[in-house]
């Protein structure tokens, strides 16, 4: 009875796996990616290197904030300023504009904001940083994906996540021995050597994956699961009421404007009493709603700390007195407490740049994981194939699937994501739809690396596609410093030391690969060198753990 | 920044020495045939109580609730490592770990 629940988890590990694995692999590389997303969006602006922000009074940046949208947006029904911090130097404004009168043209209509990127010092805007999507780029695309609605893609990620759910605990309680094979590698033992990897990987980062997938459903536990508020509050105004109540001070609060002009209260005492009620903790973003009318509100939230939590306390201030209205969330009730952890946990924004490298490795980890199990899949399939090939037979078509896919997915992604780096700095800095082209360079070169994957899935073609992904990941450093101020010869001595962090870890990635692309060589070099009597030359069985390294994101 | 030090060098420490108190592992380090012997028990006591106190420095670090995500991270990243060490420099295992150890030693004095 054992030994057949046993088999049957196996059976189940395998295919809750290996369907879902290129959609996971990709979820994890981008994902892992978006640890750094503000770093990595500061890298693509690179002319932001070379202004220095001396760090400025919360106050004074909120006040500047203000005039310059008042200057540029006194009229918009809401404002929001997210002030900056060390990890984003500039105070980001947006502006929403009040919803056009009926009957306007729909051109009007679509572009309903105004997004800008202020010095904290002087108010004035940043000049025209080059358009691109940055880092959000990656967190949409591991759960919004691209070219498809939202709704959609978070549907298809979800279902993907549960089977990844699946796939932990049916891998649990496949593998029999996870403390005696704890720390258990075998190199060049073929077959051997990628389970291996792929238990260590999976074992030895494990409190991330269980928590990286079961938080990530959380986040998204309204949409799958939204029949709980649905029915409670069926009689009390539906979900709406709900989120209200349940996450007081939200961002869905929504006020009405009165029609009357009133000029708005400074704002530097509302955030000074916001920081002094929070105990010195500093203010993160401050939300205006329906600016320079009688019925302004302004609500200002915590900045992100040292707080597992996603949720953050929040004050609301009258916007033409300035008086306190209220403030919420400092005592959380215990659901939406443990929700928010849940939350926060997964996307780790309260993480300094230690934890977040640590984050950053295990997500790599998570990226092996995937990878090598979905080559131990090729792997063992192969050998039904062992008699057949060496009387000059073919694969199946599954495999022959299989293979390419994996081609594409593992060693085609990491090029398609340094091709979007490189689309980032060589694309003409005035180019209308910029964001668009970078995006779409990131697909057209992962489309081509799938093509080639899946018509030609062989040792040479992983060689090819890996050397490449390092070259070009290698090479950022110096397309860096033709294409910016701060090149890593400055960025190490003087800062920014978030564009000396991406550089370095793109040389790092840019190793890994290089590292697999080698042993793909010598794996290459000893099926020449065996006696030829296979007509095709065998597909990979030996890149080890550590060759992989770099496949991640 | 000493507390840091501890909690990565008192979780690596702590998994070598776990490792080193397993047949096949001290077959890796010392050669074929060789076994911990009488200091199994030894190793596996040591290797747990680096890795509590792995865990204490980090709650000292990073506070109640970061605390556990921080070791959690930080036994990750020390036992890959350890894996790394073990296929990649098995002839030189025993002195890494034993520089890990003493790190952490120091690191805990300065800490006290």
């Amino acid at each position: 009875m054992k030994d057949g629940f046993r088999q049957s988890m196996a059976w189940l590990h395998t295919w809750s796996g290996l369907l879902v694995g290129w959609v996971l692999f990709m979820v994890f590389a981008a994902g892992t990616a978006s640890y750094f997303k503000d770093e990595i969006t500061f890298w693509m602006k690179p002319e932001l290197h070379a202004i220095s922000h001396g760090s400025v009074a919360q106050a004074v940046a909120a006040e500047n904030a203000a005039a310059y949208l008042n200057r540029n947006a006194g009229n918009a029904a809401r404002w929001f300023i997210t002030l900056p911090t060390a990890r984003e130097p500039a105070v980001g404004v947006l502006s929403i504009k009040p919803p056009p009168p009926a009957g306007s043209p729909p051109a009007e209509r679509r572009r309903g904001f105004d997004r800008a990127a202020l010095d904290p010092a002087t108010g004035q805007a940043i000049t025209a940083p080059r358009e691109t999507r940055g880092g959000e780029f990656f967190y949409r695309l591991h759960f919004d994906l691209h070219y498809m609605p939202a709704l959609w893609a978070r549907w298809i990620v979800g279902f993907c996540a549960m089977f990844m759910l699946v796939a932990i605990v049916s891998g649990i309680v496949t593998h029999k021995r996870i403390f005696k094979d704890f720390f258990t590698f075998r190199p060049k033992k073929g077959q051997r050597s990628w389970l291996d990897a792929h238990n260590v990987t999976a074992v030895l980062a494990l409190p991330y994956h269980a928590m990286i997938t079961y938080t990530g459903l959380v986040t998204l536990m309204f949409m799958y699961m939204p029949w709980g508020p649905q029915v409670a509050y069926k009689a009390h105004g539906g979900t709406d009421t709900f989120f209200a109540e349940a996450i007081p001070g939200g961002l869905r609060t929504q006020i009405k404007p009165s029609g009357t002009k009133a000029a708005l209260a400074p704002l530097a005492p509302m955030v000074a009493q916001a920081t002094a009620h929070w105990d010195g903790a500093p203010v993160g973003r401050i939300v205006v709603h329906q600016p320079n009318d009688a019925n302004a509100v302004v609500s200002i939230t915590r900045a992100e700390g040292r707080h597992l939590s996603y949720e953050q306390p929040s004050m609301q201030f009258n916007g033409t007195t300035g008086a306190l209205i209220g403030t919420f969330g400092d005592v959380p009730k215990a659901a939406a407490e443990t929700r928010g952890v849940l939350y926060g946990l997964h996307i780790g924004r309260f993480a300094d740049p230690l934890l977040r490298a640590l984050f950053f490795v295990s997500g790599l980890a998570g990226c092996l994981m995937v990878a090598t199990g979905l080559l131990l899949w090729a792997v063992k399939e192969r050998q039904k194939y062992a008699k057949a090939l060496k009387q000059g037979g073919r694969i199946g078509f599954g495999l022959r699937l299989v293979d390419g896919l994996n081609l594409g997915a593992i060693a085609g992604l990491p090029v398609a994501m340094a091709a979007f780096f490189w689309a980032n700095r060589l694309l003409p800095v005035d180019v209308v739809g910029r964001n668009e082209a970078e995006i779409r360079w990131f697909f057209i070169v992962w489309g081509a690396t799938a093509v080639l994957g899946l018509l030609r899935p062989t040792l040479r073609m992983w060689q090819a596609q890996l050397a490449l992904g390092a070259l070009l990941f290698a090479l950022l450093p110096v397309l860096n410093a033709f294409t910016g101020p701060a090149a890593l010869t400055v960025s190490l001595r003087s800062g920014p030391s978030s564009v000396a962090g991406f550089d370095l870890v793109a040389i790092a990635l840019g190793l890994g690969l290089a590292g697999a692309a080698w042993l793909v060589e010598r794996k290459r070099r000893k099926a020449l060198a065996a006696p030829r009597k296979a007509v095709k030359p065998p597909p990979p069985t030996e890149l080890t753990a550590s060759a992989a390294a770099g496949q991640g994101s | 920044m000493p507390l840091l030090g501890l909690v990565f060098a008192a979780s690596l420490a702590g998994f070598c020495a776990l490792s080193l108190a397993m047949d096949r592992h001290s077959e890796d380090v010392f050669g074929r045939g060789s076994t911990p012997g009488a200091w199994r028990r030894w190793l596996q006591l040591g290797g747990t109580a680096l890795l509590c106190l792995s865990l204490w420095a980090s709650l000292e670090a990073a506070g109640g609730s970061v605390g556990w995500v921080l070791w959690l991270g930080a036994l990750t990243a020390a036992a890959l490592a350890t894996v790394g060490l073990l296929s990649g420099l098995p002839h030189r295992f025993h002195w890494i770990a034993s520089a890990a150890g003493g790190v952490a030693f120091l690191s805990l004095l300065f800490c006290l």
